[in-house]
């Protein structure tokens, strides 16, 4: 909040008036380990603050590769270690060493399954990097049986709330509740051990407000028992003019070192009425070549949003569904985000489910049930026709 | 002793008085010739009530009988005697420069004495300054008060200073000694080494919990209304507690004329309209003000983009003289800042979720209703209540109710916080005025209500929700000492008790004057003060308003004590004060900015701490030509806590004001030059990104597109700003128009352009890390009218 209203104060009339190269800085050592007892394997990332001694750069991100690709500076060739209650001491190993295209640097993996963890009891983390420093932590697992992944259920967020209860967890200082959307998760604490989401919940972690339940999109909805290291570091910030704020309680660098026992796990397909003309089931049609050729079968499309001005589009979302083939992997049906203004619509198909990556753009034109249109990397025109 | 002051002092005043005597006396064989059988005499004390608050006896009004050759000049005293006077009805007619005439209807009887007291009003004029008057109220307060560390100020003086976008008393007490203002743009007030939460803001004698628009760049106070300000920012007397560091008094302006009165203020940023009258023959005024930002409007007539946020403020004044020497006066503020809007209507959202935006909505306010009683009591020979009362007794019943609420809504409900303080407070006093003593005794009790809660009606969840409803009770003696002509002396003790912490405490407060001459006074005084409401607001560079809570079992009472001793020479044509200062924290609460809203007792870190300074200030008041002021200030705090010592954001060290405004037969000028030294802040020495672990598919990092960068900072305030400087302009030029009074102004801030630094900002994300600095204002022009009727 208070950062925002700084970005408020400095938008009405700063401006800058000074623009000066500073020195380097001490790199300190930072880490994020999460023993979790839902995980098959636990991991502890490693890496540097960042000092300004590297040109960062954002390449596409890779989840095999959480720190590189997302603006890190990793620490790579540490002595991870993990001492368990017993005083058995587990060794960890990086990533990159099993990878085979080095990617994984600063990924230190213990091979520990998470149902073997034991609860509330310590375990401690200790690192050693190659230049001899050192970094501890230490957390105990909260109690509570892990949640499977219960069957997924319809959510029409025009009508419906999601009333989510679980047991307490001995040892859990909160409650870490997360729904996942294409813009990014929301995630929250409570103390509680019941929760409701209704259906127009909107994500005050973004800028915009925006709704957290998307038309057409699959949201994983969990609930974990936390210890008080996961909950104190993600529930504070620091000041951005001080540069205070976070609590760590790792010793020799910066983060945490936490567990979570994941005790619900819902998948929320969400669905809202489609009264209006954008909106619908659609398929593609053309000519036997056209479809036997056309690299995406099917929309669904909902208006997310109406608009809020005259000049603004409506916001749509939806799911589309791909044709199968070798060579194009990954989700068969993904999501898909766009907007309609004056019978003009553009949509952006995503890789998969998240607003971050875009697969490909259509754009065209809405002729009564039909959506005619071409996309901008395929080529090409496609009809699309309302199915009854 | 080599040189003794005469018992009254051979100036203007005392020629006035003689000249006075000497022609009732030269009226003594007319009235005599003219003497009906029965006559009665007429004796009181007449005495005034300037802008500062603090009523002192007026020498040299004229009182006269309507309609009749009678009359006289009060003495130094106040004191006055008409004698002869015809049996029957009468009116008494007081008059002062600069203050409102008093008419006071009668009826004398044959053969006996009627006793009026007399309590004069400062009267404020549109436009005109009036700087005799002040002039004169500060020799009297000069002369009969110790008043260390306080400064008064008329609207009169306060007029002409340039103003940020909208005239501002607030901004004017920033430029006062021993007050720092962290930047251009806050209005918070740290007054000698004082966090900014720690000052009472009285408005008529009620306390204004949040009394700050738009984050702290405006205060609540429209400049119509204000007809004086009295800052204490050190030792002040019994009769003031709660907060640590100082007491400033904003006092309304009462409209002298009668009729209906009208002025309109058109500013940069704001209209603000006030209508007022006197009723009664001068026994009532009244006065209603009001003032709205329109940026909004503006913004929405001309472009299709929205700029969402407005305040408005609501102000009501009423006083009535009522018989028997009774007057009452009614206060009544409201204020808002509404910050409400979809996020969907701003244009710079992007494509994708623009008309999915949610509404924010974030308004807060003050709502602050006071009644005041006050009778002239006239002189009370018997012991009442263990002490012979004086020659003349004020007694004084206050009731008020000020509340503060905020309300943050992101989303429609999916986060809500609030914050709430209501008050409802009785306080009273009586004071009795004698040859040697000015005693008074006080109460003040009052029931609180707090709350500060956060939660989410979309999801069913409270982060926190924590209601204190404390009560508090004090007693307060005071007395005014004229130990000898030299010599006064003003003691007096607080007790104070707090319910919710089981907390007592008695703050004992003493401050003394010597006259080492007719103008020159050496000064002294120490106090202990306490404060049981607390901000959350932190020490950020940005104070956008406080957000209370009350000391309780877990959050202590923050105490401190004052040591003042300065000196004060009163020139023909103002005057110079230096005064060092010492204030020394026990117990100083700071917000845990990392507090756990799940649990109690973290919300704030105990300190200690120590302010000491210098204030010079030389003011001059001629009654023509320029008149203004100059500050000097300088003050050094620390605080510490568990062996780590730090500077507050507000440690400015030194700090130059100079305050000028001429007067002119159409126009008036107005200029102000600021010079300080920066203050601390902490370096950010590098960013750390938070990683984020999905728990639904067990793995960190989900492509989330938003990139988690916190910023590190450094050793705590180890750094400073470079110096400021800032050069202010004003310019007003007075004309008449069919009638009215017409006065367009232009300020400019920030004159020549001085690139004040407000932060800095970091950005270590290349391999050439860069720091930029954001300015404070940059040159700031502003147009306005204002329109009497």
């Amino acid at each position: 909040m208070r950062a925002a209203f700084v970005a408020a104060m400095l938008l009405i009339s700063a401006c800058e008036i000074e623009k000066v190269a500073i020195p380097v800085t001490e790199a300190r050592l930072a880490t994020h380990g999460v023993l979790s007892a839902s995980a098959s394997t636990q991991v502890v990332l490693l890496e540097r603050t960042r000092n300004g001694s590297i040109q960062l750069i954002a390449p596409p991100f890779d989840l095999r590769d959480p720190i590189v690709t997302d603006e890190g500076v990793a620490e790579t060739g540490a002595i991870v270690r993990l001492e368990m209650p017993g005083g058995r001491m587990l060794l960890a190993r990086e990533d990159n060493l099993v990878s085979g295209d080095a990617s994984g640097r600063g990924v230190y993996r213990f091979l520990l399954p998470g149902a073997s963890l034991e609860r509330n009891v310590p375990y401690r983390l200790s690192v050693l990097t190659r230049k001899g420093e050192a970094l501890r932590g230490e957390t105990a697992v909260p109690g509570g049986v892990v949640a499977p992944a219960a069957e997924p259920r319809q959510f029409d967020r025009a009508r419906d709330t999601a009333f989510i209860q679980w047991p307490a967890a001995s040892g859990a200082r909160s409650y870490y509740v997360r729904i996942e959307t294409p813009f990014g998760p929301r995630a929250f604490f409570t103390d509680s051990t019941r929760v409701r989401l209704t259906g127009d919940l909107r994500n005050v972690e973004l800028r915009s407000l925006a709704h957290v339940f998307i038309p057409g999109f699959p949201q994983i909805v969990t609930v974990s028992a936390v210890d008080s290291n996961f909950y104190d570091w993600y529930r504070t910030h620091n000041d951005p003019l001080s540069g205070a704020g976070l609590v760590s309680r790792v010793t020799g660098g910066f983060g945490f070192f936490g567990s979570l026992v994941r005790l619900h796990f819902q998948e929320l397909r969400v669905v809202a009425p489609q009264s209006e003309p954008v909106a619908g089931k659609f398929r593609v049609v053309g000519s036997a070549l056209e479809v036997s050729t056309t690299p995406y079968l099917s929309l669904d499309v909902y208006v997310e949003s109406p608009s809020a001005r005259s000049d603004q589009p409506d916001a749509l979302s939806g799911q589309f569904q791909k044709r199968p083939t070798f060579s194009n992997p990954g989700c068969q049906i993904c999501g898909l985000l766009g907007n309609s203004q004056g019978g003009r619509i553009n949509l952006y198909f995503l890789r998969d489910w998240s607003a971050a990556d875009t697969a490909e753009v259509f754009t065209g034109e809405i002729r009564g049930d039909t959506i005619v249109g071409s996309y901008r990397g395929f080529g090409g025109v496609a009809r699309f026709v309302r199915a009854r | 002793m080599a040189h003794v002051l005469p018992l009254v002092p051979l100036t203007l005043t005392t020629l006035l008085t003689l000249f006075a005597r000497v022609a009732l006396l030269g009226l003594v064989p007319a009235l005599l010739s003219a003497q009906d059988a029965a006559t009665g005499t007429v004796s009181g004390r007449v005495s005034a009530r300037p802008d500062t608050g603090a009523t002192a006896s007026a020498s040299s009004a004229t009182v006269s009988l309507a309609g009749r050759s009678v009359g006289a000049l009060t003495g130094p005293d106040g004191r006055f005697v008409l004698e002869r006077v015809p049996a029957g009805p009468a009116t008494v007619r007081v008059r002062l420069f600069g203050y409102r005439t008093v008419e006071r209807a009668i009826r004398v009887r044959a053969g006996d004495t009627v006793h009026v007291e007399v309590v004069l009003q400062s009267e404020a004029y549109l436009l005109s300054a009036v700087r005799t008057d002040a002039r004169a109220v500060d020799t009297e307060t000069f002369t009969t008060k110790p008043n260390v560390g306080t400064i008064a100020m008329g609207a009169a003086a306060m007029a002409g200073v340039p103003s940020v976008g909208e005239p501002d008393v607030v901004r004017v007490v920033q430029l006062l000694p021993g007050v720092v203002a962290r930047n251009d743009y806050s209005t918070g007030l740290n007054v000698r080494g004082g966090e900014a939460d720690q000052n009472l803001i009285l408005l008529d004698g009620h306390p204004i919990h949040n009394p700050f628009h738009l984050g702290g760049l405006f205060s609540t106070f429209m400049d119509a209304t204000v007809g004086g300000i009295e800052l204490m920012t050190g030792a002040f007397p019994s009769r003031y507690g709660g907060r640590l560091s100082s007491v400033l008094e904003v006092h309304s302006v009462d409209e002298a004329h009668s009729g209906v009165h009208a002025t309109a203020d058109v500013s940069a940023l704001a209209a603000t309209g006030r209508l007022s009258g006197a009723f009664g023959r001068g026994r009532g005024t009244w006065s209603v003000a009001g003032r709205r930002t329109y940026a909004d409007a503006l913004q929405s007539i001309f472009t299709d983009n929205i700029f969402p946020y407005h305040f408005r403020d609501l102000h009501a004044r009423a006083a009535y003289q009522l018989p028997g020497q009774a007057r009452l006066s009614v206060t009544a503020y409201h204020g808002k800042d509404v910050l409400d809007a979809n996020l969907a209507e701003f244009a710079t959202d992007s494509v994708m979720t623009k008309a999915g935006g949610g509404q924010w909505a974030y308004d807060w306010g003050n709502l602050v209703v006071g009644v005041t009683l006050s009778k002239e009591l006239g002189p009370v020979s018997s012991p009442l209540i263990g002490w012979a009362l004086g020659d003349s007794t004020t007694i004084e019943q206050r009731v008020s109710t000020s509340g503060f609420a905020t309300r943050l809504d992101l989303g429609d409900g999916a986060l809500t916080q609030r914050s709430e303080l209501s008050d409802l407070r009785f306080s009273g006093s009586l004071l009795t005025r004698g040859a040697s003593h000015d005693r008074s005794i006080g109460y003040e009790v009052a029931t609180n209500r707090v709350r500060y809660a956060s939660g989410s009606a979309q999801t069913g969840t409270t982060g926190f929700d924590l209601t204190q409803r404390p009560k508090t009770g004090a007693l307060w003696i005071d007395d005014l000492w004229r130990l000898s002509p030299r010599w006064l002396v003003e003691g007096g003790l607080r007790a104070e008790g707090l319910s919710g912490r089981d907390w007592a405490a008695l703050s004992p407060r003493l401050s003394v004057k010597y006259l080492a001459s007719s103008n020159v006074a050496l000064t002294a005084g120490a106090g202990r003060v306490t404060q049981w409401m607390q901000s959350l607001a932190g020490d950020g560079a940005l104070r956008y308003f406080d957000i209370w809570i009350a000391s309780d079992s877990f959050i202590p009472v923050a105490a401190a004590w004052h040591y003042v001793a300065g000196v004060e020479r009163r020139l023909d044509a103002g005057s110079v004060r230096l005064e060092g200062f010492v204030k020394q924290y026990d117990r100083v609460l700071e917000a845990n900015w990392s507090e756990d809203p799940g649990r109690r007792g973290d919300e704030f870190f105990e300190a200690k701490g120590l302010s000491y300074g210098l204030d010079v200030f030389a003011r001059w008041q001629p009654a023509t030509g320029a008149n203004g002021w100059m500050t000097y200030s300088y003050g050094v705090s620390s605080r510490w806590r568990d062996s780590v010592r730090w500077a507050p954001g507000h440690d400015r060290r030194h700090e130059l004001d100079v305050v000028a405004t001429w007067p002119l037969a159409r126009y008036r000028l107005g200029a102000h030059f600021g010079l300080a030294t920066g203050t601390p802040y902490t370096p950010i020495t590098g960013e750390i990104v938070r990683r984020v672990y999905d728990p639904s598919r067990d793995r960190w990092g989900t492509g989330d597109p938003r990139l988690r960068l916190e910023p590190l900072g450094g050793v705590r305030n180890s750094e400073r700003f470079p110096p400021t400087h800032r050069l202010d302009l004003d310019a007003s030029r007075e004309f008449l128009y069919r009638g009215a009074t017409v006065a367009p102004y232009l300020s400019i801030v920030n004159a020549y352009g001085a690139k004040n630094v407000f932060v800095y900002l970091y950005d270590y994300s290349t391999d050439r890390p860069k720091r930029r600095a954001i300015s404070q204002f940059p040159v700031l022009p502003s147009l306005g009218v204002r329109i009497g009727f």
